[in-house]
């Protein structure tokens, strides 16, 4: 079974593109466009391998994401989490937290190519 | 003493007259008071029987004509003319001591000391060389009397008349002068006082001119003005500032800014920022708070006075400016900006992503031209991305919004980042793209690691934009102990001395046709030097057409602190 990417971003484009890099390398992904769902879908159990956070979402931020819940429950300690934003100050702000910051705009084969080192062989 | 006065007084305009009548009176009442003791001791002598009234009869006749006279002179003296009262007067002195004795003690014995008496008053009570007239007179007088008992006329006793006279004549006369000399200095003096009241009055006139135009103008200022003394105490203000602050001018005229600056209409963060210029000498030269609804822009100037020979400090004028409006627009580019920024963006990424996923073939296999084209959509994008990143950096830094943020930064890690970014438009130029970084330069040093990329990116794209065939090569040094630079430099063409001054401009670029040539707003360097003043640097340039330019950025070295020690031994 592949390993499950969880893609939250609100920009519908940006998201087909990011979840064919994502398939390009072999994770099984869902994307969640709000912060609202995404909240709900995190506390409902799922616990996926790898996160690509959007910080600037609707409803719920995901700055707010990643304080409350992605860096406070215990389920999420192994998920790699990757932010993407525009912000390259709230970029270096958050650096130490996540394990990867991406700057927009973020390129399909950067992105394929990190992923790609991440996913655990076999 | 004030009715003795008055009684005494004559009512004249010669002050020398009035001088002169006013003696007379006074020797005309000493003379009725005289007589009228003499007339009251002989009725109490006789009433009392010590003496019998045969012997005072004519002492007491003598003194009631004395009074009777003395009262005559006193009325002529007082309301016809005092020349004619002291003549009557002085003759009648002399007529009274020619018959006081027997004609031999008059004419050469006791009683001739009795005529120097109108001989001196007659200086006094007439003119000065009147005395002269009445010697003449008492000579004649005595010398008839002692002829009248056929004695010699006592030669000696006239000429001391004409000595006596001659001293009295001096002696008015130099007082009359002095007086006359008086008169004029008075005169010239009240004269001057009368000059310099005048001039008083029309300084005092015109300085109310002023003031009153001066406070006018204060009055149709549209900004707000109030001036503070050294203590911080208003000490004017204008109706402007009244209706800018929405408060009478009795709440802030006379008041001290303290009381003002702890009103609740003004916000936190402007309390502070006033506080700062009361306490601090040196004032940015303007700044803005939040008053109630109201943005307002303060500047305060100290104000100086020349004074004593040296320029002293008298106070503060401060000017409010209703910034409402203008800040309403500043919030609103802002928030246009950040929205821009966001809305330009999302999209070109897009496009981006998907121009990518079409040159790796993510749905099938591509051929040589769509690969091409790909490339090409992604590059125009990178460079649309890039415009609007420059576009947007220029508007943060008008509104002075970009600030630089110090992390310990690795000079290696910058030249790095560089690398794969430019290599391969470098390499598509077939330009060498090289770089060094001296041995004078610590590993980690402080600065902005985001903003430096920034200069670094910006200097040499636009160096590989510029040059044709050669090298493109980078730099970092320290040239001193406490400074560290960027030097690029390339082997382009060059830019025309001519225009080096103004390579720096924003959206500007050598000669009109470049820009068409290169593309580009002409913000880049622009940016560059922006940020570099920023960062408290400086930016040379150094060029030669056709032989090539060298950027040469300077800024301050700081070795953050838990690299010191590591710095100082290696």
């Amino acid at each position: 079974m592949s390993e499950l990417a969880l893609i939250i971003e609100d920009d519908e484009d940006l998201a087909s593109i990011f979840a064919e890099a994502l398939r390009g390398v072999g994770f099984e992904v869902e994307i969640i466009a709000d912060g609202q769902a995404a909240q709900e879908r995190l506390q409902n159990g799922i616990v996926p391998f790898l996160i690509l956070l959007d910080m600037h979402l609707p409803h719920i931020s995901g700055a707010d994401l990643l304080t409350n819940i992605i860096k406070k429950e215990d389920q999420f300690s192994k998920t790699i989490v990757i932010i993407t934003t525009a912000d390259a100050r709230m970029g270096e702000a958050y650096n130490e937290e996540v394990d990867f910051v991406m700057i927009k705009p973020i390129s399909f084969v950067q992105l394929r190519d990190l992923t790609s080192r991440l996913k655990p062989k076999g | 003493m004030n009715s003795l006065n008055r009684f005494l007084t004559i009512s004249t305009t010669d002050a020398d007259d009035i001088r002169r009548r006013r003696i007379l009176n006074i020797l005309v009442m000493s003379i009725v008071a005289l007589s009228l003791l003499a007339i009251v001791i002989s009725l109490v002598s006789v009433y009392f029987k010590a003496i019998a009234w045969e012997n005072v009869d004519l002492i007491v006749i003598g003194s009631l004509t004395t009074i009777l006279g003395m009262l005559l002179v006193y009325s002529i003296n007082t309301r016809f003319s005092g020349r004619i009262a002291a003549v009557i007067f002085l003759v009648f002195l002399t007529i009274v001591f020619a018959f006081s004795d027997t004609p031999q003690q008059v004419s050469g014995g006791r009683s001739l000391f009795g005529f120097a008496i109108p001989i001196i008053m007659a200086s006094i009570l007439l003119v000065p060389w009147s005395s002269f007239v009445f010697s003449s007179i008492s000579g004649i007088i005595v010398s008839v009397l002692a002829l009248s008992v056929n004695s010699v006329p006592n030669s000696p006793a006239i000429i001391g008349f004409f000595v006596i006279a001659l001293v009295s004549w001096l002696s008015s006369r130099s007082l009359e002068q002095a007086l006359k000399e008086l008169r004029t200095i008075n005169a010239n003096l009240d004269h001057v006082v009368i000059e310099r009241t005048k001039a008083l009055a029309e300084s005092l006139e015109r300085e109310r001119i002023e003031a009153g135009r001066s406070q006018a103008i204060l009055n149709s200022i549209a900004d707000g003005v109030v001036v503070f003394d050294t203590s911080w105490n208003a000490i004017l203000a204008n109706p402007a500032l009244t209706g800018m602050l929405d408060l009478p001018l009795e709440l802030i005229v006379d008041k001290n800014f303290r009381d003002l600056i702890e009103h609740p209409k003004l916000s936190p963060r402007s309390r502070t920022l006033l506080r700062a210029m009361m306490e601090y000498d040196t004032q940015p030269p303007s700044f803005r708070i939040e008053w109630d609804q109201k943005t307002l822009s303060i500047s305060a100037a100290q104000v100086y006075d020349y004074t004593k020979d040296r320029f002293a400090n008298i106070g503060t004028v401060t000017v409010f400016r209703d910034f409402t409006r203008e800040a309403e627009v500043e919030k609103l580019k802002s928030t246009f900006v950040a929205i821009v920024s966001h809305e330009l963006r999302t999209p070109l990424n897009a496009i981006l992503g998907y121009a990518e996923m079409f040159k790796e073939a993510v749905y099938g296999p591509m051929n040589d031209k769509q690969i091409n084209m790909s490339e090409r959509i992604m590059k125009n994008t990178q460079r649309l991305l890039g415009l609007i990143n420059d576009l947007l950096d220029q508007a943060q830094m008008e509104a002075g919004k970009l600030t630089i943020q110090m992390a310990p930064v690795r000079p290696a890690e910058l030249l790095e980042n560089l690398h794969s970014i430019l290599d391969q438009s470098a390499h598509d130029k077939n330009l060498k793209l090289t770089s060094e970084i001296d041995d004078s330069l610590p590993e980690v040093l402080n600065g902005d690691a985001a903003r430096l990329h920034q200069i670094l990116l910006n200097l040499v794209s636009n160096s590989i934009k510029f040059t044709e065939h050669g090298i493109v090569h980078v730099r970092l040094f320290s040239p001193y102990r406490n400074r560290w630079g960027i030097e690029v430099s390339d082997s382009g063409s060059g830019i025309p001395e001519s225009e080096i001054p103004y390579i720096f401009d924003t959206f500007r670029q050598v000669e009109g046709t470049t820009t068409r040539v290169h593309g580009g707003f002409g913000l880049g360097l622009s940016i560059v030097k922006q940020l570099v003043h920023l960062m408290d640097g400086d930016i040379n340039v150094k060029s030669k057409t056709d032989v090539g330019s060298m950027f040469t950025i300077t800024l301050p070295l700081v070795i953050p602190e838990e690299n010191i020690e590591k710095w100082r031994i290696g």
